[in-house]
């Protein structure tokens, strides 16, 4: 199927589904007020548009049920016949079966037969009686028939979500059982708390599964956006959808929505040129836009891509001093991607302009405060008069997530592998202190390093006291994390282990602190915290002496 | 110079395929008007050369909008676009002003033919 | 109203939690008390006021488990709290919350008009007036009632300044 072809197909369900809602929504309040002339006028619209459309795709069924409703509707419409008696089973029975057809249409299925439908509602038209006692006998046939053929069921999410919630709740007893049962160390129970432990692995991952849905779900109602947002700032812009079948938590998805809405948005009112000006620098004048998705290890990676005007790096810098972020002499320093991480921050925007669609303040923050919300990550690539990237690297499903357990105090805090660069242990020669920061080189690159102990319990406005090797002792566990193209280094007491946490959402008042992004209880039963690393990040940035 | 096409129609599916199949015979489509409202708020600020027109909008009739529109750009040329089975409307809408009418579905070749001959 | 209404107005009888801080006693009403449970393991957690002890897992909710000996200082400042405690879960607006108490706290039943209002004497003590309901008095004992829906407001559980926070 062609391009084009591909995308008339989903632009007609779409607006078939819509017709449809509406139209079951207009026929009940027909019921409630059987003289209701604005419900008869959409009524007759309605028919009409899906009549039209369907043809159009080659429906014929469709277009026949469609076009036999716009009849009756007309004649209801102009007061030609009135809405009461056996016509009202019919017609409400013919907007179910149109309901059917749309959906089978979409499902590429074979449609339902609707001679019966056709017949009855071209008796109404000529005045006569539709013959209901056949319309029952062969509704329960349809009933059947229906079982038969649906291999599908719609659940609503609400569901889904509760199945994913008591799975935690037996993912945290299955950690519990098994620890209980390596203490307890009976051959017996030992074998059968291996073999719970396997199910509910199993049954975790089947819930998992049925909660993806493809990104293309999302994918598909961009084109309408995009060629409305075209339109309204004057762009030609030619969008390309790629990686539709990479499969994704539903709810991921839904969070991301109006992340990505805002990302195409803006890179059609600030990224993407006008012709004349695309002309002028010697490109094509269409803009190229693309959206697409593929599978990375355990993540997802979202992409909105355009071949724009790119990010002035250098304005970037500038707005960066304007703003205090960072002083004149260290901006002059930073590496390209870390000055466009500054597009991320709270309130930092580059657009000049005002315009319809984008409105001002173009907020790239709230985009990351999504991504963050879900644990995982946003980067900004862009290369100046080619074009910008915006990568958005999402996990595959939400309530599971790697985390690196480790001790401090002796209790334990866990950390999502998302935001966990690499672990290293260090002796005290591996430090330099600059400006009262601890620094190690990792990798050519100077990593700031802060005791977490500290970091944890500075209280108000205090701020961190500036570092000395002398207070090192020994070897120095270290959690390098990364947030926002900047790495960090945690010293921690020990490392403990690798696993696969719930985490629970800190519950009320506690949610306040930001610093943690939740719990998850561990096999012994114990509480551990999971600390949030943008949190940390932001924490470290503002207390650093 | 490009002719410039103005689409009205509530169905934003016919809007899309109208607009690939002028914009790839060469036309400038300059603008999709969802009801008869924006039909004639547009007709007035792009000042197009040929308008479709859909007969049936969802707040008033095609052939009132066609009649607003004739008032204010009367060279303006207008095409019909209709299902089967409103001859009447069309009839009325030709005695309006209307210069042709195309008969949905259509395919391509006869949108092309009649916008060609009316823009003649 | 005739007055002779009043009189023969009934006296309810009022379910109380009571419970010792210090060496004085205190009541909740009952139906502010969701259960009482050995406390169990409690995660410390920073950036709080050191009253609140930290979470703890509670049938499967994460619930802030809180010290009122420390919150009202009744409690001398080398004393720790003993190693085995109870703690009653009590509903607050829209979450629990968890209170840690020495011993096993004790339901009692007194009449409404046992409780007297606006009590004067309090302001001695370092509870702020605003958390309590009133001050039973049953034979030689005094019991403060507490409103537990006053005192575990976020903004006094957090002892966020009223200011925006940092």
């Amino acid at each position: 199927m062609s391009n084009r072809e591909q995308e008339y197909r989903e632009l007609f369900m779409a607006e078939a589904l819509e017709y449809y809602d509406a139209m079951s929504r207009h026929i009940s309040e027909l019921e409630r007020n059987p003289a209701d002339e604005e419900a008869l006028r959409e009524l007759f619209r309605l028919m009409h548009n899906l009549k039209s459309n369907a043809r159009a795709m080659g429906y014929t069924s469709i277009g026949e049920a469609a076009h036999h409703m716009e009849t009756v509707f007309g004649q209801l419409r102009d007061g030609e016949a009135t809405f009461t008696g056996s016509m009202v089973p019919v017609l409400f029975g013919g907007i179910d079966t149109l309901g059917e057809l749309i959906r089978a249409a979409g499902a590429q299925q074979e449609m339902p037969d609707v001679q019966r439908l056709l017949d009855n509602l071209d008796r109404l038209t000529r005045g006569e009686e539709p013959n209901l006692d056949d319309e029952e006998a062969d509704d329960e046939e349809d009933v059947s028939r229906k079982l038969e053929l649906s291999d599908l069921v719609y659940i609503q999410v609400r569901k889904l979500d509760h199945l994913m919630n008591l799975m935690g709740e037996l993912i945290i007893d299955r950690d519990r059982i098994l620890t209980l049962s390596r203490e307890i160390n009976t051959p017996a129970l030992t074998a059968a708390a291996a073999h719970f432990s396997r199910i509910a692995d199993e049954l975790q991952y089947s819930i998992m599964d049925a909660r993806l849905v493809g990104v293309g779900s999302l994918f598909s109602k961009f084109p309408r956006v995009v060629r409305d947002v075209a339109t309204a700032e004057g762009k030609d812009v030619n969008l390309t959808l790629q990686g539709e079948d990479i499969q994704i938590d539903r709810n991921i998805l839904q969070i991301i929505t109006d992340a990505l809405l805002h990302l195409v948005r803006n890179a059609i009112a600030h990224g993407l040129e006008t012709a004349a000006e695309r002309e002028a620098a010697g490109k094509p004048a269409q803009g190229q836009l693309t959206l697409s998705a593929q599978a990375e290890r355990d993540d997802v990676l979202v992409q909105v891509q355009d071949d724009g005007r790119g990010i002035n790096v250098e304005s970037v810098r500038r707005k960066a001093v304007e703003r205090g972020l960072v002083t004149r002499a260290a901006a002059a320093q930073l590496p390209d991607a870390a000055v466009r991480a500054f597009l991320l921050e709270p309130g930092f925007s580059m657009a000049k302009e005002v315009t319809e669609i984008s409105g001002r303040g173009v907020g790239l923050d709230v985009v990351k405060l999504a991504i963050d919300s879900l644990g995982g990550q946003l980067r900004v690539d862009s290369v100046l008069g080619e074009g910008t990237t915006f990568t958005l690297v999402l996990p595959t499903s939400i309530a599971v997530k790697g985390a690196l357990l480790f001790e401090l105090d002796e209790r334990s805090y866990a950390l999502p592998l998302m935001h966990t660069d690499s672990v290293v242990s260090l002796l005290p020669g591996s430090f330099s202190v600059v400006g009262g920061v601890l620094l190690t080189r990792l990798q050519d690159e100077n990593v700031p390093v802060v005791s977490l102990r500290e970091l944890l319990h500075l209280s108000g406005d205090q701020a961190l006291a500036p570092a000395r090797k002398s207070t090192l002792q020994g070897r120095q566990d270290i959690i390098i994390v990364n947030y926002n193209n900047r790495r960090l280094g945690l010293i921690v007491d020990r490392f403990l282990r690798q696993q696969d946490i719930v985490v629970k959402a800190m519950s009320k008042p506690l949610d306040t602190i930001d610093l943690f992004g939740g719990v998850t209880l561990l096999g012994s039963g114990q509480v551990c915290l999971v600390l949030d690393v943008p949190a940390l990040t932001r924490l470290f940035l503002a207390k650093r002496p | 110079m490009k002719n410039r096409i103005l689409i009205v129609d509530d169905s934003f599916y016919m809007r899309t395929m109208l607009k690939n199949m002028l914009t790839d015979a060469g036309y400038e489509v300059v603008g999709e008007a969802a009801n008869g409202q924006q039909a004639l708020e547009m007709a007035i600020e792009t000042k197009p050369d040929l308008i479709t027109l859909d007969v049936i909008l969802p707040d008033n009739t095609g052939l009132d909008v066609l009649r607003g529109i004739r008032q204010e750009q009367p060279d303006v040329k207008v095409v019909m676009c209709s299902a089967v089975g409103q001859e009447v409307i069309v009839n009325e809408a030709l005695e309006s002003g209307a210069s042709a009418y195309i008969v949905k579905p259509f395919s391509e070749e006869k949108v092309l033919e009649i916008v060609g001959n009316a823009l003649q | 109203m005739p007055a002779s209404d009043k009189s023969a107005a009934p006296d309810p009888i009022i379910q109380l939690i009571v419970f010792r801080l210090g060496q004085e006693e205190y009541a909740i009403r009952i139906e502010q008390v969701k259960e009482v449970t050995l406390t169990p393991d409690i995660a410390r957690m920073p950036k709080t006021p050191s009253f609140v002890k930290g979470i703890a897992n509670l049938r499967g909710d994460i619930i802030a488990v809180i010290d009122l000996e420390e919150r009202f200082q009744l409690r001398e400042a080398t004393e720790e709290l003993f190693a085995q405690t109870y703690t009653m879960a009590i509903e607050a607006k829209d979450y629990t919350i968890g209170i840690v108490v020495r011993e096993v706290p004790q339901p009692l039943s007194v009449p409404q008009s046992a409780i007297e209002q606006t009590p004067e004497f309090i302001q001695e003590a370092n509870i702020h007036d605003k958390y309590i309901e009133g001050i039973a008095r049953i034979n030689d004992r005094i019991i403060v009632v507490l409103d537990m829906l006053k005192l575990l407001t976020p903004t006094e559980i957090m002892q966020l300044p009223t200011s925006a926070a940092s």
